[in-house]
């Protein structure tokens, strides 16, 4: 029965291929929002889960570990990719520091929240709660694109600073999450482990910042010559498995050490627009995959988990808010922005489900379980609202 | 030709890299395995490691001359549980889900390589050559395992009617080639050319062909082995409903596969990979649903499906170029994945018991090799070089061949053993010299890039 996931895994990928072959087909816009984001993925992901058909049970998930890891990887690649140097001298230091601003205000607020809501609610052991708390802030940080995407410049040209401004900072604000996801998986042993001496501390977090200069230099001499196509996405899948298994021995992310490989590969290669153009070539159905196989991780939802989605959501919700009105108050001079820029900032997915996905892959258990539930409760409820209130900001004139 | 200096300059990065890289897996290796979260990692890191450290031991070899796949084997062999224990026997194992797709990606290909244009130009010579292969090795195979088995300390202990059974068995099993082999070097080589085509046709012809001779090999045997037992010949009318199923099932798949490139045309790798890790799991599923169901043993071939499913797309569909476009882009980490893997499964321990005996079957099987394609040039007024040469293009060995050992152990449990450990041990060897002798030969015949 199990060998049928393969099955349906094919017909969805095939749903999926001809879901990018026709995304030109028109759709509401509020369904194209939906539509976009993949959720649908999840909910297949759920269905073909231990809970309900057990097509995709752990011991199918641990056979598949090379693939998922290398989705993982495929993901961190690509994310560390948005982030050359020279593109990045020609953005503005304000839509830096307003990224910076809203991220880190929507993590402390979810961070703060969780460390000391979760514990009275649910069942979280007390040795993760940390853990817990900083990925949960992790994944609030950044912003999803999607919605704005939809949004032409064109069409609302009384809101193209605004648009300007939230595209920038949502293309950005993923670095607070993925930054702080490496600090969570590489302080994980001096979280849990209070008996660890300082310099076994300290050892924890330089042995993999070393290691992964290590890889730096190994993978820039990879890269020495220019290679065939087939060579070049050869190497490039062998380097992101080798390095994320290299991640994971040394107890660290395999997303967060390919997002810094991808940084160290756009900065210092010429091949650059080579390998993004690979990455890029299969990112839907590597996205959409990594959405499946997040799915079968879903728990079913216990009351005390609907009600820590909900407030997973208003904490979100607030430090998005306030992270957005001080924007707006830090940007007065230049541009008078509506105070509730937040509303533009509440859509949520893509790199936060790569950063879930890790934290389950290096948490595994019930407890990760539960988590992931929680964020994606919220995050489809966020897909709900998100398009609405990005609406109810662009109405009007912004100045 | 390249100067010495210059081919040192070309392999020294390669060099740096696979010492670098041998060096930080080794050190990562030792660390102390801890949780389900550091295994997983050790099984990632060793897949990295093989595939990046066999592309570049290859590229290596290649300032040698030497094929690529050798390179890939030979790091399989290193980094396997023999030598390393980089990769141990249990993640070779476990990255068996890997290893079937890889292998009907790779069927995907040879399917798609055949012209059916040119199959038809070469058609008498492609009978020819696969008729006196099987009656040459088989005969010679047969003959010097019969009169000569007992002389080997592995076998003195057996009754004649073992040895014979034996020696038909292993006759039968020296006929098998290996597609996914000719593919890598027909690929590297970018060859093409009538000698290009006649092997491609006799090696996947010879595959579908080998079912056949094996289970008319394996009945033959039953009846001398057990008493009383006779020719069941309703196992051959299954046999050919089972070929004949696979090769539909494939000749619709292609379909399928045609009509997504032609209407979608997007996606067509990754379209193309999930159908190969498709059929190979629903075909398992399939077998399995059949026998426990309905209790009919209908086992659907994934390499013959997969095979036809290629030869359709090409000649019977406007899709072939842009199919095989695709799958040429994903072609060396697939032929990479496959063939270290398959190079980490050798059995050295098979070799190391058996090596004289081993040794003594290739040779016996390179004269019949010899002697089939010689006579069948010489009847089809082939050019001399082909002649006196094709012999070379015929002698790898892989997984097909290890399937019929196992097959036939099972079914013969007195000789299994012995059988098994001759099989690997002659793979081993045949897997090593078969891709170099291929690459030799078509230099020689003018029909690789290079000449």
């Amino acid at each position: 029965m199990k060998i049928f996931f393969a099955f349906i895994i094919t017909i969805f990928l095939v749903l999926g291929g001809y879901h990018l072959t026709f995304r030109r087909l028109k759709m509401p816009l509020f369904a194209r929002g939906f539509y976009l984001t993949g959720i649908e993925f999840l909910f297949l992901g759920l269905l073909l889960g231990p809970h309900f058909l057990n097509i995709i049970n752990n011991e199918t998930v641990e056979e598949l570990a090379p693939l998922t890891i290398l989705l993982l990887g495929w993901i961190g690649l690509l994310f560390g990719f948005q982030f050359e140097i020279p593109k990045l001298k020609r953005i503005s230091g304000k839509f830096f520091t307003a990224a910076a601003v809203e991220s880190v205000l929507t993590f402390g607020m979810v961070f703060t929240g969780t460390m000391y809501v979760l514990p009275v609610i649910g069942t979280i052991p007390d040795g993760i709660i940390t853990t817990t708390a900083l990925i949960m802030g992790a994944a609030a940080a950044s912003t999803a694109q999607t919605g704005l995407a939809l949004r032409k410049p064109d069409s609302f040209p009384e809101h193209r600073k605004t648009l300007k401004l939230l595209r920038y900072i949502s293309s950005i604000d993923g670095l607070t999450g993925i930054l702080i996801l490496g600090f969570t998986f590489l302080s994980r042993d001096s979280i849990s482990n209070y008996s660890l001496t300082i310099s076994e501390r300290i050892a924890g977090f330089l042995i993999p910042i070393f290691a992964c200069t290590g890889f730096m230099i190994l993978y820039l001499l990879f890269l020495i010559r220019r290679k065939q196509e087939s060579e070049l996405s050869l190497v490039v899948i062998g380097m992101a498995i080798f390095t994320s298994g290299a991640a994971m021995i040394l107890n660290f992310s395999p997303l967060f050490a390919n997002f810094l490989l991808g940084v160290c590969i756009v900065n210092l290669t010429r091949d650059k627009e080579r390998i993004f153009n690979l990455l890029v070539s299969v990112e839907k159905p590597v996205y959409l995959l990594l959405l499946i196989f997040l799915g079968c991780m879903l728990q079913p939802p216990e009351p005390w988990m609907l009600l820590a989605a909900a407030l997973f959501f208003l904490f979100r919700t607030m430090g998005k808010m306030s992270g957005g009105y001080i924007v707006t108050c830090l940007q007065k001079k230049e541009t008078r922005l509506k105070p509730y820029l937040g509303y533009g900032l509440l859509e949520q997915g893509g790199l936060p489900f790569a950063i879930l996905y890790d934290f389950y892959q290096g948490f595994p258990g019930k407890t990760a379980g539960q988590i992931i539930s929680i964020v994606i409760i919220s995050i489809i409820f966020n897909d709900f609202i998100s398009p609405i209130m990005l609406n109810r900001l662009l109405k009007g004139r912004e100045s | 030709m390249n100067p010495p200096s210059q081919k040192t300059k070309n392999i020294f990065p390669y060099l740096l890299s696979l010492v670098i890289i041998s060096c930080i897996a080794i050190w990562l290796l030792r660390l102390e395995s801890r949780s389900g979260w550091h295994h997983a990692g050790l099984i990632n890191l060793s897949l990295g490691f093989v595939l990046l450290t066999a592309h570049f031991s290859a590229q290596v070899l290649k300032a040698f001359r030497l094929p690529l796949i050798s390179g890939y084997i030979i790091t399989g062999i290193l980094a396997g549980p023999y030598v390393s224990n980089l990769l141990s026997f249990e993640m070779v194992d476990q990255l068996r889900l890997a290893d079937s797709l890889a292998l009907s990606f790779i069927a995907l290909t040879a399917g798609g390589s055949l012209h059916l244009a040119s199959l038809k130009t070469r058609f008498r010579t492609i009978l020819l050559t696969i008729s006196f292969l099987t009656f040459f090795v088989f005969g010679f195979i047969f003959l010097f395992v019969s009169i000569l088995g007992r002389h080997f300390s592995l076998f003195s202990d057996l009754p004649t009617t073992h040895i014979t059974v034996l020696a038909i068995l292993l006759g039968i099993i020296a006929i098998a080639r290996s597609p996914s082999s000719a593919i890598a070097i027909i690929k590297e080589s970018r060859a093409k050319g009538t000698f290009t085509e006649t092997v491609l046709g006799v090696t996947v012809v010879m595959d579908v062909l080998i079912i056949l001779f094996f289970t008319f090999a394996i009945t033959i045997s039953k009846a001398m082995m057990l008493e009383g037992a006779a020719i069941d010949l309703r196992l051959f009318s299954a046999l050919f409903i089972e070929i004949t199923a696979s090769i539909a099932t494939g000749a619709i798949l292609g379909k399928l596969i045609a009509f997504y490139i032609e209407r979608a045309g997007q996606d067509i790798l990754l379209f193309l990979l999930f159908i190969a890790f498709g059929v190979t799991r629903i075909s398992l599923w399939f077998s399995g649903y059949m026998a426990g169901t309905f209790n009919i043993y209908l086992h659907l071939e994934p390499l013959l499906i997969c095979m036809s499913a290629g030869f359709f797309v090409q000649n019977f569909s406007r899709s072939g170029s842009a199919f095989m476009e695709n799958l040429d882009r994903m072609a060396l980490p697939i032929f990479v994945l496959f063939f270290s893997l398959a190079g980490a499964s050798l059995n050295l321990h098979s070799l190391m018991i058996c090596w004289p005996f081993a040794i003594c079957i290739i040779l016996v099987r390179i004269i019949g090799i010899f002697a089939g394609t010689f006579l069948a040039g010489k009847i089809s007024h082939d050019p001399p070089a082909y002649c006196r040469n094709s012999w070379m293009a015929y002698l790898t060995q892989a997984g097909v061949a290890i399937g019929l050992a196992q097959l036939a152990g099972f079914q013969f449990p007195e000789i299994g053993g012995r059988l098994i450990t001759v099989v690997l041990a002659v793979i081993a060897i045949n897997q090593l010299i078969g891709p170099i002798t291929f690459k030799i030969v078509l230099n020689l015949v003018g029909e690789s890039d290079r000449s």
